[in-house]
């Protein structure tokens, strides 16, 4: 059963400068129970993703096109009210990339947890406070330390607090932006661990975002893989580590060292992610693919399908079979920040 | 260190501040030349001033005199009014009272109006409501105590007659005793105005730095999740940014209770306000300075007070505090 | 958050390139922000008056004018010869309210200097040093917290006599206490960062790292407050005329307006009242209005979008 399906969703920010594009056309599906990932480089619109799902954008961000529908409701025509009674916390929750700010500094972390829970539910205090500490547990906390402040936990153990608040209300999708990147490297490997078997235990849909393509090829069902605010590649998670088609998630894949099929040094995609104000026609990666063409810097490539449900937006998505031990090559990559280079 | 052991260096360092006010005190009024006391002994004849100088005890040597002024102050002989004849403690017992509930009235109306002010300019900051109340805010701010005071007695009283002129009760009311005196609607009556001129004036500080104080705390991740947590929004306004906000406005407010004290001579001149304030003014026009040292000790205590209130209660509303 | 902080100053640029950056700077500030283009305006008025008062005033301040008949003018209206009409004793209140203007400035100006030069000094050694320095300096700023302020002024005032310097000692005995404490925090937080651990390297003793180093950093917040302490220096001494203890020989605007309360004619005479009343919020909330905009360096979360 599909739990949420986005179509052609459009979210700009208005800026001094003009309007960024940050989410320009993006199209996801994710089943009950399902976990997605979403990867792509810094600035490439993966937050603004998430926060245009619960609609928690800032001031100047508003979502200008496209459908978020959970289950079969398109909640971008919910009103705010509609939205935190029914959606938010019930069913999407979030958690945030750096915990010990995600919690009031003001109150303990129980009575954080009490306070959502009695938001949302009829649950007395005192029931409410001994499912936070049935929570603490599920996580390997002490429980008695829902009486400490934020302060008082170190950063692992924040994080931990931080996914028992996000359980709370036994929600149907999590959306966790980078929930491990403020911790240092044992710790994370930990609690990624413990949210996916969590996540299989209860029964909940996640959305995993992060730029380490190592951590969604451990975590999730399939990924998104995200460039200028469009998605560019949507495929099992197997398809994407093993046999990804668009030339960026090949070039991504070369980054990390745990998932490259050859032998060869890493090496990063020459030259920097594009700029979102009104963009132009043409393939956004085309200043740094190293299989641009012609008809690259004129049209847009669109979406299109391939395998099991996959989509992938590449002019030259047909070749692959030829392009991708050419990607994987890093003196491809090197050519192609020559020609960056010289064309400065 | 522990809770307990920094209220007891604060309280430490509280005794050595009230030392110093103290001596602070003793030096104004005393011993610099031009001081209030010898202007009130040379107004005396010959005979006379040698009589009221011994008195005092003025013809001792000062470490004496200093030293017997302590001792007075501990026992809370605060001596007697060289003009009324009477024990200055019963003069001023009643004004210090006056004063008090007055300042409290006006301190407690601009901390109301600052703060949810000043947390709904953070929340609409950009819009026209924002900068209409960030001009009032800074017009009440810019305005003198005694020229708001003026400005309210000509439009609500020599001109709308809604308020009595000044005092502190009608004429003929009854005369009450103890708490009774600030229970009854005449007194309310009579107090709208002045309160209402030290709430303008002091509201200033507590809604501009509840503003900034504000944009800060909404910019903060934690309003965000507590967004996406679906509370409803003045929960998360007045639970977490407001309650968050609010700490910094604690220091100012003891800072405040030490304007509003000071300030009492004021507002209490414009209004004929039987308190501490105008009897200071009067007592130095008067030399009468037994009486005019009474208050200004008066009005130091209570800042004193107020200032080491406030430091507990800030560690009290901050977890995060090291009691350093 | 609100520890972010604009780029620790470099102390190696030449003066003409501070020059030109602390002009642009001016612009980016005052360009965008309305309010502090009002104020700024405002204040070059009241400066331009208190200069030029002796040529702007139409009268002597203190001349008794009389009639055709020879009568002194008493609580005359406003007219075409007097603009904002005649005191009790006839004198020119158009007149007085622009000889006023030098007062409040010389007050706000000179206190506020002396009190932010105190006050700077005092945060700073405190800060930097800490220890016992800093335990006596912030209890002799506690002492100046407990005092209250215009008491205090008053009593200084009648000891030392009703003279318009004394008035500005006296206000800038308290005022400094409120910069003290600011700069001292934040010489706490620049004390911890990595330029002033590289200025030691490079062999800088205790004050030139004080005073080379830390100041140019905490400079933007003592600015802000120098201004704040011009306005409430020119409200205090406004308070203290009002209450009779200003400078007698200075036609100030608060003491007018004692003038005009003593004689019972704030109730009817609008015109001697209502100008040096206006005049004084005018002026103060004109230095507050450049205030705000200053407060922008100091934090630049304040920016405004306008
Ligand atoms: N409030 C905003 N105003 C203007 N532009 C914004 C705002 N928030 C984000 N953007 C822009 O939108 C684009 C997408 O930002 P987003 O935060 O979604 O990226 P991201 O993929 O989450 O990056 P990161 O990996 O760094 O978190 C970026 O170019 C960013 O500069
Ligand atoms: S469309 Fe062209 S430029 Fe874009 S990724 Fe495919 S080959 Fe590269
Ligand atoms: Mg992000």
């Amino acid at each position: 059963m599909t739990l949420l399906e986005i179509t052609d969703l459009q979210t700009q920010f208005e800026t001094s400068e003009g309007r960024v594009h940050a989410v320009d056309g993006v199209n996801l599906s994710l089943e009950a129970n399902e976990s997605l990932g979403i990867i792509g480089e810094s600035g490439s619109g993966k937050t603004t993703i998430a926060k245009s799902i619960v609609r928690l954008l800032p001031d100047n961000g508003e979502i200008v096109d496209g459908e978020v529908r959970y289950d079969g409701d398109d909640i971008t025509e919910y009103s705010d009210r509609q939205l935190r009674k029914q959606i938010r916390w019930n069913e999407i929750a979030v958690i945030p990339q750096n915990a010990m700010n995600g919690f009031d500094p003001v109150y303990t972390v129980g009575d954080q947890i009490v306070e959502v829970i009695t938001a949302h539910t009829d649950t007395p205090n005192d029931e409410a406070m001994e499912r936070a500490k049935s929570l603490f547990q599920t996580l390997g906390i002490d429980e008695d330390r829902v009486h400490d402040y934020p302060h008082q936990f170190s950063g692992g153990m924040a994080q931990r607090a931080m996914i028992a608040l996000a359980l709370a209300l036994d929600p149907s999708l999590l959306i966790a932006d980078e929930p491990t990147t403020a911790l240092d490297v044992m710790i994370q490997d930990r609690i990624l661990h413990r949210i996916q078997e969590l996540q299989d235990e209860l029964d909940t849909a996640m959305i995993f975002i992060t730029h380490d393509m190592s951590v969604v090829s451990e975590t999730c069902d399939k990924i998104a893989v995200v460039y200028g605010g469009r998605i560019v590649e949507f495929a099992d998670t197997e398809t994407i580590i093993k046999n990804p088609r668009h030339p960026y998630t090949l070039g991504l894949r070369n980054a990390f060292p745990s998932i490259m099929t050859d032998d060869q040094d890493l090496v990063s995609i020459p030259g920097t992610p594009p700029p979102l104000l009104e963009p132009d026609e043409g393939c956004r990666f085309a200043p740094r693919c190293p299989f641009a063409e012609e008809r690259c810097w004129s049209e847009t490539p669109q979406s299109e399908p391939y395998g099991d449900g996959n989509t992938i937006e590449c002019h030259r998505a047909d070749e692959h079979e030829r392009i991708r031990p050419e990607a994987s090559k890093s003196e491809t990559w090197r050519e192609q920040e020559e020609v960056i280079e010289a064309d400065d | 260190m522990s809770f307990q052991s920094y209220v007891i260096r604060r309280i430490g360092q509280v005794i050595v501040t009230y030392w110093a006010f103290l001596t602070i005190l003793f030096v104004l009024f005393r011993v610099v030349p031009g001081d209030p006391v010898s202007m009130h002994v040379q107004d005396l004849g010959a005979e006379a001033r040698e009589e009221r100088i011994a008195e005092l005890g003025l013809d001792q040597p000062l470490y004496v005199q200093y030293v017997e002024y302590l001792r007075q102050l501990a026992r809370a002989d605060l001596g007697q009014s060289m003009i009324y004849n009477e024990s200055v403690w019963n003069i001023i017992v009643v004004k210090f009272w006056n004063t008090i509930i007055l300042m409290a009235a006006s301190l407690i109306l601009a901390y109301a109006i600052g703060i949810l002010g000043g947390a709904l300019l953070a929340w609409y900051r950009g819009t026209a409501f924002e900068k209409g109340g960030i001009v009032l805010t800074l017009l009440a701010r810019s305005s003198p105590e005694f020229w708001t005071g003026i400005v309210l007695l000509g439009v609500f009283v020599f001109w709308l007659g809604l308020f009595p002129v000044g005092g502190m009760r009608s004429i003929g009311s009854e005369l009450a005793t103890g708490v009774g005196r600030y229970l009854s609607w005449d007194f309310v009556y009579h107090a709208v105005l002045p309160a209402l001129t030290g709430a303008i004036y002091f509201l200033g500080t507590p809604a501009l730095l509840m503003r900034n104080s504000m944009l800060d705390v909404l910019n903060a991740d934690f309003i965000e999740i507590k967004k996406a947590e679906g509370l409803h929004p003045w929960n998360v306004l007045y639970k977490h940014a407001v309650r968050n906000s609010i700490l910094p406005l604690v220091t100012i407010a003891a800072i405040a209770v030490g304007m509003a004290i000071g300030g009492s001579v004021v507002i209490e001149t414009v209004f004929n306000w039987p308190g501490m304030g105008r009897a200071m003014v009067d007592a130095v026009n008067n030399n009468d300075y037994q009486l005019a040292m009474a208050a200004f000790f008066l009005m130091g205590s209570v800042v004193i007070l107020m200032n080491f209130v406030a430091d507990l209660l800030y560690v009290y509303l901050d977890p995060r505090v090291t009691y350093e | 958050m609100s520890n972010r902080q604009h780029e620790p100053a470099s102390t190696t640029n030449s003066l003409a390139d501070q020059v030109r950056r602390g002009w642009s700077t001016f612009t980016a500030l005052f360009g965008n922000d309305r309010l502090g283009q009002i104020g700024l305006l405002l204040l070059l008025g009241f400066i331009f008056i208190g200069a030029f008062a002796p040529f702007l005033a139409p009268y002597d301040p203190g001349e008794m004018n009389r009639d055709d008949q020879g009568d002194i003018l008493r609580l005359d209206g406003p007219s075409t010869d007097h603009l904002f009409g005649t005191t009790q004793l006839g004198r020119d209140v158009f007149s007085q309210v622009i000889v006023g203007t030098r007062v409040s400035l010389l007050v706000g100006v000179s206190a506020a200097t002396m009190s932010v030069f105190i006050g700077t000094n005092v945060g700073l050694i405190s800060g930097y040093k800490g220890g016992y320095v800093d335990d006596v300096l912030m209890r002799i700023t506690d002492i100046a917290y407990a005092l209250p302020f215009l008491p205090f002024v008053i009593v200084l005032v009648v000891i030392l006599g009703a003279d318009i310097m004394n008035i500005i000692i006296a206000i800038a005995l308290i005022q400094w206490r409120s910069t003290a404490r600011v700069v001292r925090s934040q010489v706490l937080s620049h004390k911890e960062r990595p330029y002033v651990e590289s200025a030691y390297a490079a062999g800088a003793g205790d004050l030139r790292v004080m005073y080379r180093h830390i100041l140019p950093n905490v400079l933007p917040l003592v600015f802000l407050y120098a201004a704040l302490a011009i306005a409430w220096a020119i409200i205090a001494e406004a308070s203290i005329a009002f209450l009779g203890f200003g400078d007698p020989e200075l036609h100030s605007w608060g003491q007018m307006i004692y003038d005009a309360y003593n004689v019972d004619a704030i109730r009817f005479a609008y015109w001697w009242v209502i100008p040096p009343g206006m005049s004084i919020v005018l002026l103060a909330m004109s230095v507050f209005f450049v205030g705000r905009t200053l407060e922008q360096i100091t934090n630049p979360e304040l920016r405004h979008r306008e």
